[in-house]
């Protein structure tokens, strides 16, 4: 219950951050929705910053499982995915189903699924027994949260509303950490197991949905026509 | 007699076995009642019971008349059934039973007499009130009515409680438990712990009892089974798989049993446990258990128990074993400001537990009750605590108490505060002054000390000294202090810190607060500089020398040191000399003055140093000499008593090209002797020094002094030559060495002498140790030559000087001297041989002369016939019969003939052959005679012709005269031929021995290589029978080609050829191969073939 209080506040928190960023926006031309070389480069960052964080999570995940211990460490470790309470939001949507949705949607799909990731990473941060380790996990939701930001710039340069905070009848994990009947350790430690592979998941999927977004958005392209208009 | 009860029942015993000797009479009736059980449950009141013959007759009723032993008369009642309900007697009891018809007429009856003993005692079967589970500590807890209100007095009870687990029912445990009846009912409660998590399976228990009566003398029997209480389940169809126990803490080296319970129709793949798997124990249908023995501490996390299912399903729990908290160590609580207590203590051994289950530290002050909840940081070794302070607590008792799931522990510790002050570090710490001696210090130091005095340490340290200076002050509330240092050096360079602690009771010093360093202002120097004058030899000027002062004494950095001359207290002339010269020219003209000399910094100046500038005049002036000690020169001279105003030693010391620089020592009027040591002086080099006294009218020069540091041995050797030399001595004459190279005070010279000549040894004469070795000490140095007697003549004599001091000998120089012949002794060597030819010529002339007759007649007879001339007389047949001693004539040679027998096991010897085939030498008789086979084979040969021959050689024919003839040369060894080329092998086999001009050349260029080869062979070789030098020419047009590839093999079989005299001899290879695949020497072959030579 606590956890979920304090998820909600994060959300919220997250929220206010993401308003008051979305407020300056217009102000920093990088990020201004009217100037599409803005939309490339910010683009080009969000794809960089995924492709930072699939990196980071690789050093992250080999600690943090070996933390976990076995099982979950060893390499063949491959659980049957728990249907009775989905804490963490799942990549494994259809690939046609996934290719079928148009690049709002996708990019909606992707904010919300890492502010909910982000989420329950935070209150994963408070549970770990290894300082070191907590710091790793600190230091990785900053980075995360860079993302969050990022996504949200890209999907306002390119003129796309921000997704609705998420409301009662989205899945159970929509509702944070801890809104499902108190975890034994060995269940949370299977959700945290999820959590990461998700997380990898996501990443990957974010980086090659990036580089679609950036070919279909060339920069070049787009300061051509930029300097048309400009004549 | 009726009052006695025995005899009363004796009595009645008697009556009764009449009666039932009466009754047995009548027995045979089938209602007669029989077999009578009685049992009690209460001790009170038992139920008899016993068989009656039911006839069809329905209605039979029966009466049951009882008496005790007491004389009470028959109590009697009537029931339908066939038990009564009857009071427990004492002793025993007669129960008369008669069973009665409808009507009420008795059909039979009976009578039984009921001792004590026949009683079984059987309580009331107990009932368990409630069984309820508390599963996370696997405890059962069971409650029941003891139902002492049965009986009323107090009794022992037994229980038996059984506990049984699994569908099957099987016994886990039996157990006894005992309580006493108090008369009055009471609830009993018991509890038992299971090994196996409850969840695992179903637990059923039940419950007997038994009363102990020690008076009652009847059976006494267990109690029926309660009816069985069920654990509320868990394992009967669970809603999906899981793993017991949950998230537990147990204690390392504990045994754990973990369940798998799952749904119906899936089954456990394996349960491991970290990374291990164990045997699964079957509890149920839903149920697999494994046990784990004596567990280690888990990791962070947890260790991880997992349960794999078929089908895919996977399930776990994690188990956190670990350590209770150890006691807390090293507690110590002290303060720092006076606002808060800090406790700090170890935690011990590491309990293996993290998070919340980690250790949970309470500090409890027992005075005041209060409590604090200690917030520990994991990373932080030593763990600490704050406790807040009390205004008007002294005294403060600690108890820390440290709990974990698996154990608490707790450390004690009594303070008294004020004794217990620990201050922080001093802050804000500064250092000022504003004079050449004073220091003032301020720092800061937070806390409310109001109560208690200070005591601060102030560290003032600079290159090379260092003191502590304590200071104690009243205590403040958060508050600056201030301290002042005095007697600081003017301009040094000081660096404070400080530190403090409480005055009254010390407990710790605090940390040093940051080093400030402080440089105090100047001041004058503190005295005049060291001074001494040197008139030039004219007369006219004097040069004055001051030494810098100290850096102690300077107070300051000298900017200048002002010299002045004062006559008669007037100031003649004043001279300011700026740093770094230390030495001034003053003009006297004429006059003599008194010097000043002052030192000048930014400060002020010095006091003033003087000396006056008069000379006196001295005479007789010796040099002495001074003694090295090693490390400075010692100086001793003759106390004068008109020296009233000390000594001054002066010395200059010279490097390389510059002036020596002046330098001097002063000693007191009553020294007379000093070690002058200077970093200056070098070893081996020469001081001089000049002693000066002070008397009262100037300075008058004593003495001269020359010394050395160490005195080395001689640099050089002395230059020295032979002056002259005769038959039995030479003269040898020296220089002396120059100072510079002597390095010390030359003591003498030693003159080494032995014979040698120049060249044959370079060592010197020590290390050579000649026996014949002379050696001559020189002591006397005025003696510049020296006479070396009694050498024999004509001898090389070789001479060594060398000088030496007290530091050693020098090095040597050599010279080789030849001694002259001895004249006279040639004369007599010459003549005596002489006279001696002389005598003896003429006394054999004598002998000749007298007997010449007999002479005459043996030497020269008158017939002179060397036949008859003994001494002539040779012997005879020396020659006789040798024919060989004529002179040799020389005929044209005819040709001999050697028969070459043909042979398939020898090889023919040839003389020449350098290489013997090792066949050959095994199989050849030593002659090269015939071994006695058919074959044999002729060898024409004429080696003296041949010799001739190549001298000139015919150019265009072949030599008729050199012919060798082979028989069947081919049976020896095969040709090696190559398959290819078999024609031409018959074309060998049918032809036989060619002659090597005869035979075809091929011409290969690998010939012409060889060919200047051949050609020198031709003009060096003697024999060369066979050889046309057309043929060896190569690279004639028309030759036919070799019957084989390779030229070399074209000689083959010829075994007088000088040039292919190898060919002769069979390779091993082809002795072992009986057809050789291969019929040329290539160079390949060659080399191919070296290793089986």
């Amino acid at each position: 219950c606590d956890i979920r209080e304090t998820s909600a506040r994060d959300s919220w928190g997250i929220f206010a951050f993401l308003c008051a960023a979305l407020w300056n926006l217009p102000a920093i031309p990088a990020l201004n929705s009217t100037d599409e070389v803005g939309a490339g480069q910010s683009i080009q960052k969000t794809y960089d910053l995924t492709r930072y964080l699939e990196h980071q999570l690789r050093t992250l995940a080999g600690t943090y499982l070996n933390y976990l211990g076995p099982p979950f460490n060893e390499p063949d470790f491959n659980p049957p995915r728990m249907t009775r309470a989905e804490m963490v939001p799942s990549a494994t949507v259809d690939f046609e189903l996934w290719r079928s949705l148009n690049d709002n949607a996708r990019l909606a799909a992707n904010y919300r699924a890492y502010t909910h990731l982000l989420c329950y990473l935070r209150s994963m941060d408070g549970q770990v027994a290894k300082a070191e380790l907590r710091k790793n996990l600190g230091h990785f939701c900053t980075s995360l949260q860079g993302l969050v930001v990022s996504i949200a710039s890209v999907m306002s340069s390119l003129g796309y509303p921000l997704p609705s905070p998420l409301g009662s009848a989205n899945p159970t994990w929509a509702q944070g950490p801890g809104s499902t009947s108190p975890h034994n350790d060995f269940l949370k430690k299977m959700d945290d197991f999820w959590l990461l592979k998700e997380l990898q998941t996501w990443l990957w999927r974010s980086a090659k949905d990036f580089n679609r977004l950036k070919k279909k958005v060339p920069p070049a392209a787009l300061m051509l026509r930029l300097e048309m208009r400009g004549f | 007699m009726w009052d006695n009860p025995s005899l009363r029942c004796l009595l009645a015993i008697a009556f009764l076995h009449l009666l039932s000797l009466i009754y047995s009479q009548e027995t045979g009736f089938p209602e007669e009642p029989g077999n009578l059980k009685c049992i009690t449950h209460d001790l009170n009141r038992m139920i008899c019971s016993w068989d009656a013959t039911s006839s069809a007759n329905l209605g039979l009723t029966y009466k049951i008349c009882y008496t005790n032993s007491e004389p009470f008369s028959p109590v009697c009642t009537e029931t339908e059934g066939k038990r009564a309900d009857l009071p427990v007697a004492m002793g025993s009891t007669n129960i008369q039973i008669t069973t009665l018809n409808a009507s009420g007429t008795p059909l039979a009856t009976e009578t039984f007499v009921l001792p004590e003993e026949n009683v079984s005692l059987i309580p009331f079967t107990p009932q368990i009130l409630n069984l309820s589970a508390d599963f996370s500590t696997y405890t059962l807890y069971l409650k029941w009515n003891d139902s002492g209100s049965v009986f009323q007095h107090e009794l022992d009870a037994s229980w038996q409680i059984q506990i049984l687990y699994k569908e099957t029912m099987e016994t886990v445990t039996l157990i006894n438990y005992e309580s006493k009846l108090t008369g009055k009912d009471s609830i009993l409660f018991w509890n038992w712990t299971s090994d196996i998590p409850l969840e695992c399976t179903s637990y059923y228990v039940k419950i007997r009892c038994y009363i102990n009566e020690l008076y009652f003398t009847g059976r006494k029997e267990w109690s029926e089974w309660s009816p069985v209480r069920t654990v509320p389940e868990k394992d009967t169809k669970p809603n999906s798989a899981m793993v017991f126990p949950q998230d537990k803490v147990v204690l390392v080296g504990s045994n754990v049993t973990f369940c798998c319970l799952y749904n119906e129709g899936k089954s456990v793949k394996f349960m491991n446990y970290g990374s291990e798997s164990y045997p699964l124990l079957r509890l149920s249908k839903w149920s697999s258990a494994i046990k784990v023995q004596n567990v280690n501490a888990s990791i962070p996390s947890g260790t991880n128990i997992l349960c794999s299912l078929v089908p895919d399903d996977l399930e776990g729990t994690v188990l956190f074993v670990g350590y209770a908290p150890d006691t807390p160590q090293n507690l110590n609580c002290e303060t720092r400001t006076f606002i808060t207590i800090t406790c700090s203590w170890n935690p011990g051994r590491p309990t293996a537990l993290y998070t919340k289950r980690q250790t949970k530290y309470i500090l409890f002050e027992r005075i005041s009750r209060e409590k604090v909840t200690c917030k520990v940081d994991e990373l932080n070794e030593k763990h600490h605590c704050d406790f807040p302070v009390h205004a008007n607590q002294k005294i403060y008792n600690f108890t820390l108490g440290a709990s974990n799931p698996l154990g608490q522990a707790e450390s004690s510790l009594l303070i008294d505060v004020n004794q217990r002050v620990h201050l922080e570090t001093p802050d804000k710490f500064t250092v000022s002054t504003n004079s050449s001696t004073n220091a003032h210090l301020s720092w800061y130091i937070p806390g409310n000390f109001i109560k208690i005095r200070l005591l601060c340490q102030i560290e003032i340290s600079n290159s090379n000294s260092e003191q502590q200076l304590n200071v104690s002050m009243a205590g403040a509330e958060n508050s600056n202090y201030r301290a002042r240092v005095d007697a600081l050096h003017p301009y040094g360079t000081y660096t404070f810190r400080v530190r403090c602690s409480a005055s009254e009771y010390f407990w710790r010093w605090s940390k040093w607060s940051e080093g400030k360093k402080l440089t105090t202002l100047e001041a004058p120097p503190a005295r005049g500089p060291d001074i001494w004058r040197q008139r030039s030899p004219v007369g006219e000027t004097l040069t004055v020398f001051w030494k810098p002062l100290l850096l102690s004494e300077a107070n300051g950095i000298i900017l200048s040191h002002e010299v002045s001359c004062y006559l008669r207290e007037r100031m003649l002339k004043a001279y300011e000399v700026p740093v770094p010269l230390n030495s001034t020219e003053i003009k006297l003209g004429g006059n003599d003055c008194l010097i000043s000399v002052t030192a000048k910094n930014r400060a002020g100046s010095s006091p003033p140093s003087r000396i006056t500038s008069v000379d006196l005049p001295s005479d007789n002036v010796k040099t002495e000499l001074a003694i090295a000690t090693g490390n400075g020169i010692y100086i001793s001279w003759h106390s004068d008593p008109n020296v009233t105003c000390g000594y001054t030693l002066k010395w200059c010391i010279s490097s390389g090209s510059e002036p020596c620089s002046v330098d001097w020592e002063m000693f007191p009027s009553n020294a007379i002797d000093a070690v002058i040591k200077s970093a200056l002086f070098q070893p081996g080099v020469r001081y001089n020094f000049s002693l000066y006294g002070c008397k009262h009218n100037g300075y008058q020069l004593l003495q001269n002094i020359t010394g050395y540091m160490k005195e080395l041995p001689p640099k050089v050797a002395p230059n020295f030559t032979v002056e002259e030399t005769s038959s039995d001595s030479i003269l040898v004459k020296w220089e002396d060495i120059p100072v510079e190279d002597c390095q010390g005070f030359l003591k003498g010279y030693i003159l080494y002498f032995a014979k040698g000549e120049k060249g044959s040894s370079k060592t010197s004469f020590m290390e050579e140790g000649s026996p014949e070795l002379t050696v001559k000490n020189i002591t006397d140095l005025t003696k510049k030559s020296l006479r070396i007697l009694d050498l024999q003549g004509k001898t090389s004599y070789r001479l060594d000087l060398r000088a030496y001091t007290v530091g050693g000998i020098g090095p040597s120089k050599d010279l080789y001297v030849v001694t002259k012949e001895n004249s006279v002794g040639l004369i007599i060597a010459i003549l005596i041989p002489v006279a001696v030819a002389v005598v003896l010529g003429v006394m054999t002339s004598i002998l000749c002369y007298q007997k010449r007759e007999w002479i005459k007649e043996t030497f020269y007879p008158d017939i002179p016939n060397p036949e008859n001339s003994k001494a002539l007389q040779f012997q005879k047949n020396i020659c006789e019969g040798n024919t060989a001693l004529k002179t040799l004539e020389m005929n044209p040679c005819t040709p001999n003939s050697v028969e070459v027998v043909e042979t398939r096991s020898t090889v023919l010897k040839i003389e020449d052959t350098e290489i013997i085939s090792p066949v050959a030498d095994s199989e050849l008789p030593e002659d090269g005679s015939d071994p006695g086979t058919g074959s044999h084979v002729v060898v024409s040969y004429c080696p003296p012709i041949i010799e001739e021959e190549i001298s000139s050689p015919p150019i265009d024919e072949p030599v008729g005269s050199s012919q060798v003839i082979y028989i069947d040369i081919q049976s020896m060894y095969q040709p090696q031929v190559n398959p290819e080329e078999e024609p031409e092998i018959n074309f060998v086999t049918t032809a036989g021995y060619k002659p090597q001009m005869q035979l075809p050349i091929n011409n290969t260029m690998k010939m012409e290589s060889h060919a200047p080869t051949e050609e020198d062979l031709d003009k060096t070789a003697g024999y060369r029978p066979q050889a046309n030098t057309n043929v060896w020419k190569l690279d004639s047009p028309d030759s036919p080609v070799s019957i084989q590839s390779n030229n070399e093999n074209r000689s083959f079989g010829s075994p007088c050829s000088i040039n292919s005299r190898q060919f002769l001899i069979p390779p091993k290879d082809y002795e072992d191969s009986p057809t050789p695949n291969n019929t040329g020497w290539s160079f390949t072959h060659f080399f191919q073939n070296k290793p089986n030579d």
